[in-house]
């Protein structure tokens, strides 16, 4: 039985589009000097606004609207301690995420009492015309309408980022603050709205996987897709379309995770496509060296690894069954040796993680 | 004690006192009787000796997580990756309690605790290679190593490490030489506590008094100035996050060796290593202070249980008094830290607050 069908994709698109959502704004947020390690939170706020909003009025609209103010108020916190008051955005971070646990797992027992009620849900919209092209059609254009707004969000956000003056200023403040400072800019107010971005659109995700996808929350609903977010804005390495092919490829891995759990064993044709992969990767590799002169040795590591571990399943172990936790650990391992192996110039911009340095 | 210390000391005990008032006053929002509740609190702590022994129980992993963040802190180091540290050294520890049988119980529990110590400071030697050699934030690297070792764990808990007969997703308990003794009978508090007091103050001692922490400190307040007196700042902080690695795996193997089930059990690190940031963040990167606060957090732990099965209010609201803590200890660094409170003459030229070095350049 072949795995890789309409339905995959489908899933895949749809599972990365929480991810991407929360990821670009992650990226404008460290673009701008601030790494924002609470959008777990930020997520589960707006899964859960938007769920009892949803639940109030019976309005999905008003559940995404609610969903992306609750973001929009965590991200206040954020920047008011870690811009304004120069606290440790780390730290505020992992506050963020106790709190938003907390709170909403408070909220949600005292109001509901051990039920799991159901809300309204977004309706998928087929695009006419465009969801009739056999392949693609059903995969890309038969989607939640908030789908259609990720397909977009990544390329308005390159283009904000490097083609506007606000761009060059958020990025500007995660590089050297100083010389925007020097030039009349308030650096603060450009932080906190490299935050807000972030703490909107990762409400607006959280929205998503409560009120779009299946009209219920429950505690802890985000697990752990915001660290996930944070991964793909790594993995991506700071660039808006490379955050974009991050957040695809784990939403694919996710997606074939879950499918190839119901299958029960790994079938013939991932074992191969982990070797066509390989041999992908070998020719990236091949072609980055000569184009930039960047060693090539763990990019052909990686390739021959791809290649003998697909040949060997496939000749070897036709039934074996790989753990879901390799498949969930992946997106992880892949961000770490993307950040290993990467060139020198490739780095979190230096403002991350570090609050501004005072003025006399 | 000076100014600034006196100074932080009240920050983190207003702080404290105004969340706590904060959940009471939610308490009391959503109708319940308060006298209960703070009854139900604190008969949770102190109600009797199992409870009490139980708090003290949850006091180890918090204050070892806390002393963790310390060390690598005070060098300039970010250290959020104790969570999936704790992971590592519980699954070392655990290995070694498991299969390395025969031995007599001293030897056998040595080997274990240090394995602990070992496998935790190979998941932070990771990070600090990554830092140290690519350039990797010490952060994100410690974060990510922290998530896949939350799916290793998992998967050695439902695969390779399970139990052959009985519960299924978790080892078999470990031997019983490799086990902590107990210390009060009919409680879970067993005599890993006393090692960990003496690591809090072998940790103050070296960061106060040797050359070592001096280096250390200095690296983490001036890393130029560290520099320029023949410090090697990149071998400190390397130093710095494999001994915080180690310690946080130390908590680890309590958390395996010293627990009633004493097993290798997915998520065994229940939370323990970001909570010990909120320690440590208390206590003002004191390790001495970290003994007062830790106790405090483990109280609000433990209580919270009763609170919820006495009084039904969830634990949630725990995990939020602990997060309203955290912002307002940060929200105040810049007063707290604050050097001088005169302003300067016009003129003279500002010392730049030191600040941990989050990037290598």
């Amino acid at each position: 039985m072949n795995p890789f069908d309409v339905a995959l994709f489908a899933a895949a698109i749809r599972l990365s589009v929480p991810l991407l959502l929360a990821a670009l704004g992650e990226l404008i947020s460290e673009r701008g000097g601030v790494i924002n390690i609470g959008l777990e939170g930020m997520m589960l706020f707006g899964a859960y606004g938007a769920f009892i909003t949803a639940w109030a009025t019976g309005s999905v609209s008003l559940g995404l609207a609610a969903g992306i103010t609750l973001g929009l108020l965590t991200a206040s916190i954020m920047a008011l301690v870690s811009v304004t008051l120069r606290g440790d955005q780390i730290v505020v971070g992992v506050a963020l995420n106790l709190l938003a646990a907390g709170v909403t797992m408070f909220l949600y027992r005292l109001q509901f009492q051990g039920t799991q009620p159901t809300t309204v849900r977004m309706e998928p919209y087929a695009v006419p015309l465009l969801s009739d092209i056999p392949g693609i059609g059903p995969v890309l254009f038969d989607q939640l309408p908030l789908v259609y707004f990720a397909y977009v969000l990544g390329p308005v956000v390159a283009y904000m980022l490097f083609r506007t003056r606000g761009g060059l200023r958020v990025r500007s403040a995660g590089e050297k603050p100083e010389v925007l400072d020097s030039t009349g800019v308030n650096v603060v107010r450009v932080q906190w709205s490299g935050v807000l971005a972030a703490g909107g659109l990762a409400g607006l995700a959280g929205a998503f996987l409560s009120v779009g996808q299946v009209g219920l929350f429950a505690e802890n609903m985000t697990a752990g897709r915001g660290f996930l977010a944070l991964a793909a804005v790594v993995f991506g390495q700071w660039r808006p379309y490379g955050v974009v092919a991050a957040c695809l490829v784990f939403g694919f891995t996710d997606a074939l995770q879950l499918r190839l759990q119901s299958m029960g064993e790994v079938p013939r044709e991932v074992w191969i496509s982990l070797v066509v992969v390989g041999v992908l990767v070998a020719a990236a590799g091949v072609w980055r060296a000569r184009r930039s002169g960047s060693p090539l040795r763990w990019m052909l590591l990686g390739a021959m690894l791809c290649v003998v571990a697909g040949g060997l399943g496939t000749a070897l172990l036709p039934s074996f069954v790989l753990p879901s936790q390799f498949w969930l650990s992946l997106p992880y391992v892949l961000s770490l040796i993307a950040l290993a192996t990467s060139a020198r110039g490739v780095r979190a911009p230096a403002m991350v993680g570090r609050p501004l340095p005072s003025r006399g | 004690m000076n100014r600034q210390a006196l100074r932080g000391a009240a920050v983190s005990v207003l702080a404290v006192v105004l969340a706590l008032a904060a959940s009471l006053l939610v308490i009391a929002l959503t109708g319940a009787p308060i006298g209960k509740a703070a009854a139900a609190m604190w008969d949770g702590v102190f109600g009797s000796p199992a409870q009490f022994g139980a708090t003290l129980t949850k006091f180890v992993p918090l204050v070892l997580a806390a002393i963790g963040w310390v060390v690598a802190s005070r060098a300039g180091r970010l250290n959020v990756g104790l969570e999936g540290q704790i992971l590592a050294g519980g699954t070392t520890a655990a290995v070694v309690g498991l299969y390395l049988t025969g031995l007599p119980t001293v030897l056998h529990l040595t080997i274990a605790v240090l394995a602990g110590a070992v496998g935790g400071a190979l998941l932070g030697g990771v990070a600090a290679w990554l830092w140290a050699r690519r350039g990797v934030n010490d952060f994100i690297a410690t974060l990510l190593l922290t998530l896949i070792m939350t799916q290793v764990v998992s998967w050695l808990a439902n695969g390779p490490m399970e139990e052959p007969t009985g519960t299924l997703g978790q080892s078999s308990p470990v031997a019983d030489t490799a086990r902590w003794p107990v210390l009060l009978p009919r409680t879970t508090l067993r005599t890993d506590i006393i090692m960990v007091i003496i690591i809090v103050l072998l940790a103050a001692y070296v960061l106060r008094r040797t050359v070592v922490g001096y280096r250390l400190r200095l690296t983490g307040a001036n890393a130029d100035a560290a520099r320029a007196t023949g410090t090697r700042t990149t071998v400190v902080g390397v130093g710095a996050l494999c001994a915080s690695a180690a310690i946080a795996g130390i908590a680890g193997s309590s958390l395996v060796l010293a627990a009633p089930a004493a097993n290798l059990a997915p998520g065994f690190s229940a939370g323990y290593g970001f909570d010990g940031i909120v320690v440590a963040l208390l206590a003002r990167n004191s390790p001495l202070a970290c003994i007062p606060a830790a106790l405090l957090l483990a109280a609000l732990r433990q209580g919270g249980g009763l609170l919820e099965a006495r009084v039904g209010i969830s634990s949630g609201l725990v995990t939020a008094t602990q997060a309203v803590v955290i912002l307002l200890v940060t929200g105040t660094a810049w007063y707290a830290e604050r050097r001088r409170s005169r302003p300067r003459p016009p003129g003279t030229s500002d010392v730049p607050a030191p600040v941990a070095e989050g990037v290598r350049s």
